[in-house]
């Protein structure tokens, strides 16, 4: 047992002094190590297929740069077949040491064996014991960026961010492109169709995080700015159109559901009228529920009493206000409980009630028309407390020089 | 001759010395033996034939005579000047052709032996055109921001050992009006060697084959980009010849 304990412990602290915030990189060139042959660009390019003088002659001579890189990558290789070595043996000492079957035992169940075996109540999770397999404990490494000879793949390897440079490359050449087809149909005369001309309403262009991992690189702030200067020149461009491809591959569209969270259809009761209830009507401390019923003839109910319920003007007119807004003060009925708060709070959130069960009852436009006048806007202010050492929440004692 | 007529000799006193262009000379000899190529290819003169690129007609042609105003001009540059044409330096297109000439040799010899060539331009007007020139040779560019240490300190930068360029080639060589690029700097301390387009206004003293002339024109600028593209051209294609020829 305490063989296993100590077994444990050890593959325990390997993860845990790696589990601090590992640069998650993408997986895009994080491919295996052993791929650097492979190259990452096809520049369908003659002179590419060059390597060096001395790679294409018998001795095959290795570059200085890849030796060191793939004396690197075994080690990396090695290291990690001891990790996993040790994390499967871990594993079977939980299993053991938790009665289940060491076979079966899955990462879940290691998770839960661990937090089992050794509670922790540290604040930051990333500091709690845990047991992972070394791939996603340990940064994957990135593939060689250069082959034998220690020729860099990429042409813009030398500016440290070859993907984007390539692309703000890129960009420029289809701007060149337009300004020579737009020459050239200048002189043909002829006339672009309205319907293919390019219309991006309705997406934005990617953020730079998403940039950033569209590119596996890192974007300045300056550089972004530079990137979407350089599309919107594209986008102006009278026949952006033919690279639509292009520059769809840099937007994303906007989220058009506003009010796509779901709508209740209304239910039905035993006489065939409409209603729909909404709960949780919350404003202050005041808390309810409120049951729209249609059609109906304007009648209005709350904690069975009209309403009078409430004494002040203000408070009568906050409850009306969305049926008058919609015009819906006689064609429907409202019944509404509603506890706790004050005057103030309870006509709030029975407001809310009425505003966001109407959304069953009116068209598209109104709802529109709602969302901008505020009633579908959950008033999420409470009460401010009391500080010490002045009277209110921000009022302070009159102040006397001495 | 006319343009000769017109440019007067500069004003300020600065000795203008035309003595020291022997471009004629040199290709003459290199046509004579250009008929039978030596076995050794540093023996010979001009062995990729760098010398029938271009001639001083077409460097006139693009522009490549006009240099910066007289009050910029760089001391190092003056051997370099024809003259001044209303208060405009002229470069001497022979003494430019004759450097221009040294520096596709030494181009081709570097395609030749397998080296790799990096264009450098900070001027963003002809970016563009440097790096499209780059990826057509196959070889490599750099037109943005220079990070400092990129040479001096690869290993940290790449994150790796890496095979730094074998031949820098500057299309300016200066970061904006004021300042000379840092990559001049770094390439001269690791022993780089650099060919620079280097205009009245610029040091070529780091520079291991400066070659006056415009450097801002994007007619100039395409001349270059095609006379360093069709050097490499030439230089890569003699390589595979000859390694189709021992292997």
């Amino acid at each position: 047992m305490f063989l296993c304990y100590n077994k444990m412990s050890f593959a325990i602290k390997l993860t845990l002094k790696q589990a601090l915030p590992i640069a998650s990189r993408s997986s895009i060139i994080l491919q295996n190590v052993y791929n650097y042959s492979s190259k990452a660009t096809s520049q369908d390019n003659f002179y590419n297929n060059f390597t060096d003088w001395e790679t294409l002659s018998k001795k095959k001579k290795v570059s200085k740069a890849m030796r060191a890189y793939l004396e690197r990558a075994k080690e990396h290789d090695e290291f990690m077949k001891k990790q996993q070595f040790e994390y499967n043996i871990g594993k079977r000492h939980l299993a053991n040491m938790m009665g289940e079957d060491p076979e079966t035992f899955t990462q879940k169940d290691v998770d839960r064996a661990v937090e089992y075996l050794f509670p922790s109540g540290i604040y930051d999770r990333a500091a709690r014991p845990l047991m992972k397999p070394p791939e996603e404990v340990f940064p994957a490494r990135k593939a060689a960026e250069f082959d034998e000879a220690g020729w860099p793949h990429h042409f813009l390897f030398y500016t440290g961010k070859p993907n984007f440079f390539k692309l703000l490359y890129d960009i420029t050449e289809n701007i060149q492109d337009l300004y020579k087809y737009g020459d050239k149909v200048i002189r043909k005369k002829e006339v672009t169709d309205e319907k293919l001309l390019l219309n991006i309403t309705g997406s934005v262009w990617l953020t730079k995080d998403q940039l950033e991992q569209l590119l596996v690189e890192t974007v300045t702030d300056l550089e972004y700015d530079n990137f979407k200067l350089a599309m919107d020149r594209l986008v102006s461009l009278p026949h952006s159109h033919i690279y639509k491809d292009f520059i769809e591959k840099f937007r994303k569209p906007l989220a058009t559901q506003r009010f796509a969270l779901e709508i209740p259809k209304p239910s039905y009761d035993e006489n065939g009228n409409a209603f729909v209830t909404t709960y949780e009507c919350l404003r202050k401390k005041a808390r309810g529920d409120v049951t729209i019923k249609s059609p109906g003839t304007g009648k209005i109910t709350i904690n069975g009493q009209d309403l009078t319920y409430f004494e002040d003007t203000q408070s009568r007119e906050q409850v009306i206000f969305p049926l008058i807004f919609t015009g819906m003060q006689d064609k429907v009925d409202i019944v509404c409980n509603i506890e706790g708060g004050g005057p103030s709070g309870q006509s709030g959130a029975i407001r809310w009630g009425i505003a966001w069960g109407l959304r069953s009852f009116v068209d598209k436009d109104m709802l529109e028309a709602m969302q901008l006048a505020g009633l579908l806007t959950r008033d999420h202010r409470r009460r401010e407390r009391k500080k010490p050492g002045q009277p209110g929440a921000r009022k302070k004692p009159t102040w006397k020089r001495r | 001759m006319i343009r000769r007529c017109l440019i007067l000799p500069l004003r300020n006193g600065i000795t203008v010395c035309r003595n020291n262009s022997t471009a004629v000379a040199e290709q003459a000899e290199s046509t004579q033996e250009s008929n039978t190529p030596a076995k050794n290819p540093l023996d010979h003169p001009d062995y990729f034939q760098v010398h029938n690129l271009f001639t001083v007609k077409d460097l006139f042609d693009a522009r490549v005579h006009f240099g910066h105003k007289e009050g910029s001009l760089n001391e190092f540059m003056t051997p370099y000047i024809y003259g001044s044409r209303q208060g405009h330096l002229i470069f001497d297109l022979d003494i430019t052709a004759e450097h221009l000439r040294k520096a596709l040799n030494f181009t081709a010899h570097i395609a030749y032996r397998g080296g790799i060539v990096c264009f450098f331009n900070r001027n963003a007007l002809n970016a563009h055109l440097v790096e499209k020139t780059a990826l057509e040779c196959g070889e490599y560019a750099h037109t943005r921001f220079w990070r400092g240490g990129i040479f001096t300190n690869a290993d940290h930068q790449f994150g790796a050992i890496t095979r730094l360029p074998d031949l820098c080639i500057f299309l300016n060589t200066q970061n904006n009006i004021l300042n000379q690029h840092t990559a001049v700097r770094d390439s001269a301390k690791l022993l780089i060697p650099t060919i620079g387009i280097v205009d009245s206004n610029c040091n070529p003293n780091l520079i291991t084959y400066p070659v006056p002339g415009n450097d801002d024109t994007p007619v100039a600028i395409e001349l270059y980009c095609k006379l360093f593209k069709a050097a490499i051209t030439r230089g890569k294609e003699a390589r595979m010849k000859f390694l189709q020829e021992n292997n």
